[in-house]
């Protein structure tokens, strides 16, 4: 293998360096397709009305459409159906339904004389003959908005014309198909911001944003003076500190559901053991009213969340702590400073970017909060624990509603963007500095 | 501040973590009391006169929560392998080599690390919906690939820079390729970091809700964690078979965590602090 020592160097380098990119591709590649391409599509979803419950708005249409399979279905079932009335009607009904009849066939007519639907009307035919299976896309044929709009029209006016109709025989059959028949024309379901504007005025928007705020801020708040205290604490040596560092691990190590489970049974109002501790205590006047008031609620939140995380807290503080040199104190020490002033002049600055680091991590966490509270609250009661994260979620998966739960979601990103941005602002390079 | 420590901290310290433990030692109990002493009067005595595995037994019989183990394990070791895998090679690249544009890698992987999982969850639910994917277990696998490969990568980079730089050299002048420096030379010293990085992925993916939730909804593809909040009735809550499922979910990490607590507390200062 000695030829290649002798290379040049500018050659060993250069390969380096391709070789790097073809290490880093698969990760790259990974992050692209999974995580950045789906928050640009959450995006572009949160500009349509885009509902997975609704048959002509569960995809983004950005054109006039016709639905040859819905078409197709609902048109030869009708003209059935209405041949099966006429032979029973009386004189009135009748005439409306040749009138109706006579409609369709135009109709059809008229679909059958554009080559595009014509070629793609034949083909759906067959396969529906046959009960083979269509292609989601296949089914759809672009027309213009003029025209689409024109078939609406005629099919808005057949479906009025039966629902006028009185003493049918099977009035549900007739109706009912030419109902579904109108809904073969799918429009552009594109609205642009109406999510965003919607939601900007809506208080419950607005509610869960300061439900996140007050989450986060009063949690982290509390998991940074415990975790700080308690990483002064064991930052010595004592007996049994590593039985005590796995102790402080295992909340954190837990899943959160499991943690929200432990506690919601220990928040019981009937059986929950801190609940009547805290009623013993006097914190609050009846162990029924923890979880069922607005203040309550968010507290018992707040607390089973500190609980969980303050130890991981106190161990990425007590990690910074470590990096401290010994001789700094005892340098103090001799300078006659007290333990107090040592903490401000030497603890707190060393530390900062430690505790910067660990506040941003937990912002982010706790500003994302999810399972915790949808396990312990279900963001009640009367929505006063509920969180934007919780929101986007009830609204896209409760609701089916993709569009606005997307635009909800976006906000949830922007809002973590803006985060993230002030506390690398105050880290400056630090975070990603190469040089160690 | 490397003082001794003192009896009275020993008190403060014995105080604090009974603290933490509190709710891990009241489930423990509940769990092993009959179901009418978990109401009433009796519900808030620390001990019962008639311990009972009537709510284990409960949990694996009247629950699937053997399959829910099996579904969880799966996802979260294929997971585990496989996004360290990837995150190794990138690290090392990122790490140990000169190109163009590290940073901004380096910054990308982390912003993705903080993207919130809500954000792209509706076109991955909708992608798989399409690809025939939702309720499996490849269709978990991949999305939380955007949770635990930004993770591993961030881990491994500090690990793979503590390794001393002159290995690589030697090996460079020995005529190694790149490729057989990083199995050969690299790797082995690596095992410990990349173990590390190993017990978070698995941790992070076993621990995972929101994707479980939205995207394995049939009983049989359900994960650890939304089986047992799902454990809640409408009307009631069985909070023996609860109390008995968490202690079954939790021995196991109290395990691991005893185990291996060096070596976690290492991978999650890892890049958080500057030595």
């Amino acid at each position: 293998m000695s030829d290649h020592t002798s290379k040049p160097k500018k050659k060993r380098k250069l390969s380096e360096r391709s070789a790097a990119y073809l290490l880093i591709a698969p990760s790259l590649l990974l992050i692209l397709v999974i995580a950045i391409w789906p928050v640009i599509q959450s995006f572009y979803f949160s500009l349509f009305d885009l509902r997975l419950n609704n048959p002509t708005k569960s995809e983004v249409h950005t054109s006039h459409m016709i639905d040859l399979q819905r078409y197709l279905d609902n048109y030869f079932l009708l003209e059935g159906a209405i041949d099966k009335e006429v032979d029973k009607a009386g004189e009135g009904n009748a005439e409306t339904l040749n009138g109706v009849k006579e409609d369709l066939s135009n109709l059809d007519a008229s679909l059958l004389e554009d080559e595009k639907i014509k070629e793609r009307y034949e083909l759906i035919d067959e396969k529906l003959m046959n009960f083979e299976k269509i292609d989601p896309k296949e089914k759809l044929v672009e027309v213009e908005q003029d025209r689409a709009e024109e078939i609406q029209a005629t099919l808005n006016d057949i479906e009025g014309k039966v629902n006028s109709l009185n003493d049918l025989e099977d009035p549900n059959t007739v109706k009912g198909l030419s109902s579904a028949l109108a809904d073969s024309i799918i429009k552009p379901n594109f609205i642009g911001f109406d999510h965003y504007a919607k939601n900007l005025t809506d208080k419950r928007m607005w509610m869960s944003i300061w439900n996140t705020v007050v989450f986060t801020v009063v949690s982290v708040a509390i998991e940074l003076v415990i975790g700080l205290m308690i990483a002064l604490l064991i930052n010595k040596a004592f007996f049994g500190r590593g039985l005590v560092r796995a102790s402080i691990l295992i909340p954190w190590a837990i899943p959160t559901v499991v943690a929200a489970l432990m506690w919601k049974f220990l928040y019981d109002g009937q059986n929950g053991i801190v609940a009547k501790i805290f009623e013993e205590v006097g914190l609050v006047e009846r162990m029924a009213t923890l979880l069922t008031n607005d203040t309550g609620a968010m507290f018992s939140v707040i607390f089973a969340d500190v609980w969980k995380t303050t130890p991981y807290m106190a161990l990425l503080l007590l990690a910074g702590l470590q990096t401290i040199p010994t001789s700094m104190y005892e340098a103090a020490a001799i300078d006659g400073a007290n333990k107090w002033k040592q903490f401000l002049t030497i603890t707190l600055p060393l530390l900062k970017t430690s505790i910067l680091v660990a506040l941003l991590f937990r912002t982010l966490d706790a500003f994302r909060v999810f399972d915790l509270i949808f396990v312990l609250t279900g963001g009640g009661p009367a929505n006063s624990t509920e969180t934007i994260s919780l929101l986007a979620y009830k609204v896209m998966i409760a609701q089916s509603n993709f569009g606005e739960g997307s635009a909800l979601s976006v906000v949830v990103f922007i809002c973590v963007a803006i985060i993230s941005m002030v506390y690398i602002s105050l880290l400056g390079r630090d975070l990603l500095d190469d040089k160690k | 501040m490397q003082k001794k420590a003192g009896p009275l901290f020993y008190v403060g310290l014995s105080v604090f973590i009974f603290l933490v433990m509190f709710p891990f030692l009241w489930i423990l109990i509940s769990s092993l009391k009959p179901v009418s002493e978990l109401f009433g009067e009796k519900a808030f005595v620390p001990f019962t006169s008639d311990p009972t595995f009537v709510n284990y037994q409960s949990v694996f019989v009247n629950h699937p929560f053997l399959t829910y183990l099996k579904n969880s394990l799966i996802v979260s070791g294929v997971t585990t392998i496989y996004t360290v895998l990837i995150a190794s090679f990138s690290a090392y690249a990122i790490a140990r080599m000169k190109f163009k544009g590290k940073t901004v890698i380096l910054g990308l992987v982390l912003s993705v690390s903080m993207f919130p999982q809500i954000a792209t969850i509706s076109p991955i639910y909708i992608i798989l919906k399409n690809l025939g994917l939702t309720n499996s277990y490849i269709g978990l696998i991949i999305p939380y690939t955007t949770i635990t490969l930004p993770l591993s990568i961030w881990i491994l980079v500090t690990f793979f820079r503590k390794i001393p730089f002159d290995l690589e050299e030697a090996a460079k002048i020995d005529g190694a390729s790149i490729m057989q420096t990083y199995w050969r030379v690299i790797l082995p010293l690596a095992v410990p970091g990349i173990f590390t990085t190993a017990i978070l992925v698995f941790i992070a993916a076993w621990n995972e809700f929101l994707f479980a939730l939205v995207l394995n909804t049939q009983e049989a593809y359900k994960t650890v964690p939304v089986g047992i909040a799902m454990f809640q009735g409408q009307f009631t809550i069985p909070w023996g078979e609860i109390s008995a499922a968490t202690v079954v979910v939790t021995v196991p990490l109290v395990i691991m965590v005893l185990l291996f607590q060096r070596r976690i507390v290492s991978g999650l200062t890892s890049g958080a602090v500057k030595e």
